[in-house]
């Protein structure tokens, strides 16, 4: 693998999956994992220790809607798509980070000043 | 749709972790491909994959535990614990759940009550619109209203939605071979509508029906319906006969049954029937009659009704100054009015029975420390396999959440018999028949259980899993006895108090029975017999029928005398009038008040009421006469007799001027509970509804009853007979409140006593127990045997006299509040306080007594040899 590794900001990991799915597409769990490494060029590594914990309680708060199908390997797999809440959920989430990101651009301005 | 998910997840559990582990394993085989494809050998892919994913089960748990099932399956393997080290000890169980079945028992049983008759609404819709309405006049203590007069308020007001009045009479109905006694009630129009009640069956009235000379009818109420017409479906049309002589029957067809609900305004109302306001009697503006109901408009408050019929009263003051110009109404809201006088009563006895709960619930408390005192072994092991304390805790407390739900579920099926407790004790309390176990009281008992649990358990939770590692494995615990003798000392005070409230009011009901009442109860029958307002339209004619009734009776063997009154002697009932003397009063002196009494000439003689001066009245040609009291004469005629003296009530159109004949001595007639207060009698066969006949009988009155109903069925066949029941009888029916509450709390004070008693026992053997070594070796060393039972009955007192002590101080707190239901006793009776602590200190006495023997009988070579 060979990539620096770089763990997903706590908190962070709910924000990338529901980016992961706005396209509507209905994703399994590897694929979403594979979805953030090739759209972050691969600096960003979703440990799956935390991703299947994270889908499940996105689930069941109803952001998410899963269910079982075949792969085009013709593997079993779970597919998650998002929901309407977990749309607006996003919508929220994106604020908070772009806050937090703005707030933190703005202290490490002032730290270099 | 989340918590859907979780439910899912929480019905099948094994699923989840199935899809779980497909969804993991799903996930290492695109890995592992991906990993091939980058050049591993398929083992070395398989690793770093697995690698990757961290440790499986771990994943798998981790996932789990955001779910409600791992927290519920934590708490019902809690209940399983806790229910499996209960069923070890089945009489520490037992102890505990039949006292907080007591405890919560009791108290959802008078809250069930509390529930019905206070808090719940009326049985109408929007009941909180509707209220009572009267008309005052400060000149006499009269609360009907004219027809004309409720008829100008519902015309004038802008407050109500409408106002309508009723008043009502017992009948006989005489289809049958016997006359049966109806209650019927006369209403005004807008009756149906401002209860906001329709008939189950049938209709309403129609308008052409409640004008005068319109077409009769009438509503019968579900119980007539059920109880006559064997609730046929199509009693519509058919007639009930109604009249006071065989031949002149009238016949009235039923036009619709109303809903059992419908009880208003009598319990046992059976009929409804039209009162016209447009009948000539009825115009006259002195004449007054109805009882007044109303329904206010949506968000109107009762104040603003108050005013507004308060300025169109004031304006009908100036059209008619004569009849009207001294009048206000008065509006007072139904319920307040309905359920208003028991209120103070209900409310004392759910203070009691929260007392009691108290109680029980210091008491578990106390066995719960014991109990957990003795697990410090079982805690300690807990502990050093890695329990953390919240979950020692929980686990603690799942046992007290078994033992309250159980209590509570037990003391449920204690409350679902209090409805028939109460109607045992007290038929007249108002909406009894409203009072039974609901969800809202099953939610009640549960919230009572709940309450329990963390009264209960969170003291033995925190004190012992505060242990430490090193002390917990040894079985020194004595520390604990100081906590535990307090309880007990908390128990032994409230209970005291409770019996000094429940003895206050035992003393005060012995009191009534032995009050000299100034007439002799004993021997006594009365009954009433139906007959209708219209008589009243010729006094002389009813006067002679009841006369003919009265020779009819006295010419019965065994029956001693007879009398007619409007009232009943020792029930309280209150008719005060304002009375001027033809005399001639100083402004300077008081006004005559007094209560009136309307009777017949014989009442005196037959309830043995003594003439003191003077002679007994007798009904007289061209004059009215009356009789005084001696209260009456010594308040009002100080330095003169007052017999001779033309006394007149203003406003009386009966009577208007009377001249008493003799003074009689004074008795209690508004209440056995009441002082004697200044009376006058007019002596008067007055023959309305709700005249009592009052026979006094040589035998046992009783046995005179179905001679006195034949008599008067030869001489009335007409008419029915009701209430016929002794006298004594109508007049403890009258004190059912007061033996309701004393007999009640009676229980509950003895059921505190009781459970007082259990926590001294309970806690004084423990403390034998934990201190079985201690006495094995003193008696080894030659202790006596009396010496170690005076030690520990000495201990067991010394908590109880402290118990007593601080039980006196909240007695005399808590019997003040009860200080207007006492009689002839006062707040601090000092009898009643000294027996109360002598019953506390005997039975404590006992209670430590017995576990002080044993330790006293322990063989100090057994007890050394087993620790």
């Amino acid at each position: 693998m060979g990539t620096r590794k770089n763990d997903i900001l706590q908190g962070t990991l709910v924000l990338l999956v529901l980016k992961t799915l706005t396209s509507g597409k209905k994703l399994h769990g590897y694929a979403i994992t594979a979805h953030i490494q090739r759209l972050s060029d691969q600096l960003l590594r979703v440990e799956e220790g935390s991703l299947y914990p994270a889908l499940h309680r996105m689930e069941q708060d109803g952001w998410l809607r899963a269910e079982w199908g075949l792969t085009e390997k013709n593997r079993e797999a779970r597919f998650y798509s998002i929901t309407s809440k977990g749309r607006k959920q996003l919508a929220e989430e994106q604020e908070n980070w772009n806050r937090l990101t703005e707030g933190v651009a703005r202290v490490m301005r002032g730290a270099i000043a | 749709m989340s918590w859907l998910g979780r439910l899912r997840n929480l019905l099948r559990p094994s699923r989840l972790q199935h899809e779980l582990n497909r969804e993991m394993s799903f996930h290492v085989q695109e890995r592992i491909d991906d990993l091939q494809a980058e050049g591993l050998t398929r083992e070395d892919a398989t690793r770093a994959a697995r690698l990757q994913l961290g440790n499986y089960t771990l994943q798998v748990e981790r996932t789990r535990d955001m779910d409600i099932h791992q927290r519920l399956e934590n708490t019902l393997r809690n209940l399983r614990v806790a229910a499996r080290a209960l069923a070890k000890s089945p009489g520490f169980t037992a102890t505990v759940v039949a006292t907080l079945a007591l405890g919560i028992g009791a108290n959802t049983a008078v809250f069930s009550a509390i529930y019905a008759v206070l808090l719940r609404p009326l049985p109408f819709p929007h009941a909180e619109q509707l209220v009572t309405l009267g008309q005052v006049n400060p000149k006499m203590r009269q609360p009907f209203v004219a027809p004309v007069r409720l008829s100008d308020w519902n015309r004038l007001n802008t407050t109500f939605q409408a106002i309508t009045g009723y008043y009502s009479q017992d009948e006989s109905e005489t289809s049958g071979e016997l006359p049966e006694r109806m209650t019927r009630a006369f209403v005004a129009p807008r009756f149906l509508q401002v209860w906001g009640v329709a008939p189950q069956i049938g209709r309403d009235f129609a308008p052409a029906e409640e004008h005068f000379g319109g077409p009769s009818a009438v509503l019968i109420s579900d119980r007539l319906w059920r109880r006559r017409f064997n609730a046929d479906p199509n009693v519509v049309g058919q007639k009930l006969h109604f009249g006071l002589s065989r031949t002149g029957a009238v016949a009235v067809p039923i036009i619709g049954v109303m809903p059992a609900s419908f009880q208003f305004p009598l319990r046992n109302v059976d009929l409804w029937s039209t009162s016209p306001e447009d009948a000539p009697f009825a115009r006259g503006r002195e004449l007054t009659w109805y009882s007044g109901v109303g329904r206010l408009k949506p968000r109107v408050t009762i104040d603003q009704a108050r005013a507004n019929l308060a300025a169109v009263q004031s304006a009908l003051g100036s059209q008619f100054p004569k009849t009207d110009a001294q009048l206000t109404p008065d509006i007072q809201p139904l319920k307040e009015v309905t359920v208003g006088g028991v209120r103070r009563s209900l409310w004392l006895l759910f203070g009691s029975v929260s007392l009691l709960l108290l109680i029980a619930c210091t008491n578990v408390t106390a066995l719960l420390l014991s109990r957990a005192a003795a697990r410090q072994p079982e805690i300690a092991v807990r502990f050093s396999l890695g329990a953390t304390r919240a979950s020692v805790m929980a686990h603690l407390l799942a046992e007290v959440f078994i033992l309250a739900v159980s209590g509570a579920a037990l003391g449920l099926l204690l409350a679902a018999a209090a409805a028939s407790v109460f109607r045992t004790l007290a038929k007249s309390l108002p909406r009894i028949e409203e009072i039974g176990l609901d969800w809202r009281i099953l939610v009640y008992s549960l919230a009572c259980a709940m309450i329990v649990t963390l009264a209960c358990g969170i003291l033995p939770a925190i004190r012992n899993t505060r242990t430490n590692l090193a002390r917990g494995t040894r079985t020194t615990v004595v520390g604990s006895n100081r906590i535990q003798l307090t309880l007990v000392g908390v128990q032994v005070a409230l209970a005291v108090t409770l019996l000094a409230a429940a003895g206050l009011l035992v003393r005060s009901l012995d009191q009534l029975g032995r009050v000299s009442p100034g007439f002799e109860p004993d021997r006594v029958l009365t009954f009433q017999i139906s007959s209708s307002w219209s008589e009243t339209a010729d006094l002389r004619a009813g006067m002679r029928r009841i006369n003919r009734i009265l020779d009819g009776l006295r010419a019965l063997p065994g029956v001693d005398s007879a009398a007619v009154a409007y009232s009943i002697p020792g029930v309280p009932t209150q008719f005060q009038v304002e009375l001027t003397s033809d005399q001639g009063r100083a402004e300077t002196e008081p006004k005559i008040i007094a209560e009136g009494r309307t009777v017949s000439p014989g009442y005196f003689a037959t309830l043995r009421i003594p003439v003191l001066a003077g002679e007994t009245c007798r009904e007289e040609a061209n004059i009215y006469t009356m009789m005084v009291n001696r209260a009456f004469a010594n308040t009002y005629f100080r330095d003169s007799s007052p017999i001779g003296r033309h006394l007149a009530q203003t406003g009386n159109i009966y009577i208007p001027n009377s001249v008493v004949r003799g003074i009689v001595g004074d008795a209690r007639e508004a209440g056995l509970d009441r002082e004697p207060v200044p009376t006058v009698y007019w002596c008067f066969t007055l023959s309305q509804p709700g005249t009592r006949f009052i026979v006094r009988t040589r035998s046992e009155p009783r046995l005179m009853s179905e001679t006195i109903r034949r008599a008067i069925h030869d001489l009335e066949p007409a008419r029915s007979v009701f209430e016929l029941m002794p006298l004594i009888g109508q007049i403890s029916d009258a004190y059912a409140e007061n033996r309701l509450r004393t007999i009640l709390l009676a229980f509950f004070a003895s059921a505190a006593t009781l459970l007082a008693c259990v926590g001294l026992y309970g806690t004084i053997s423990y403390i034998v127990n934990v201190r079985k070594r201690e006495v094995g070796l003193r008696l080894a060393l030659g202790a006596m045997r009396t010496q170690i039972i005076g030690q520990f009955l000495s201990q067991g007192l010394m908590v109880s006299a402290l118990g007593c002590m601080a039980g006196i101080g909240l007695a005399l707190a808590f019997t003040r509040l009860i200080s207007n239901m006492l009689f002839g006793v006062s707040p601090t009776d000092l009898m009643t306080l000294t027996s109360v602590v002598t019953i506390i200190l005997g039975v404590s006495i006992a209670a430590s007594l017995i576990p002080a023997i044993r330790a006293a009988r322990l063989e100090p070579m057994q007890v050394l040899r087993d620790e």
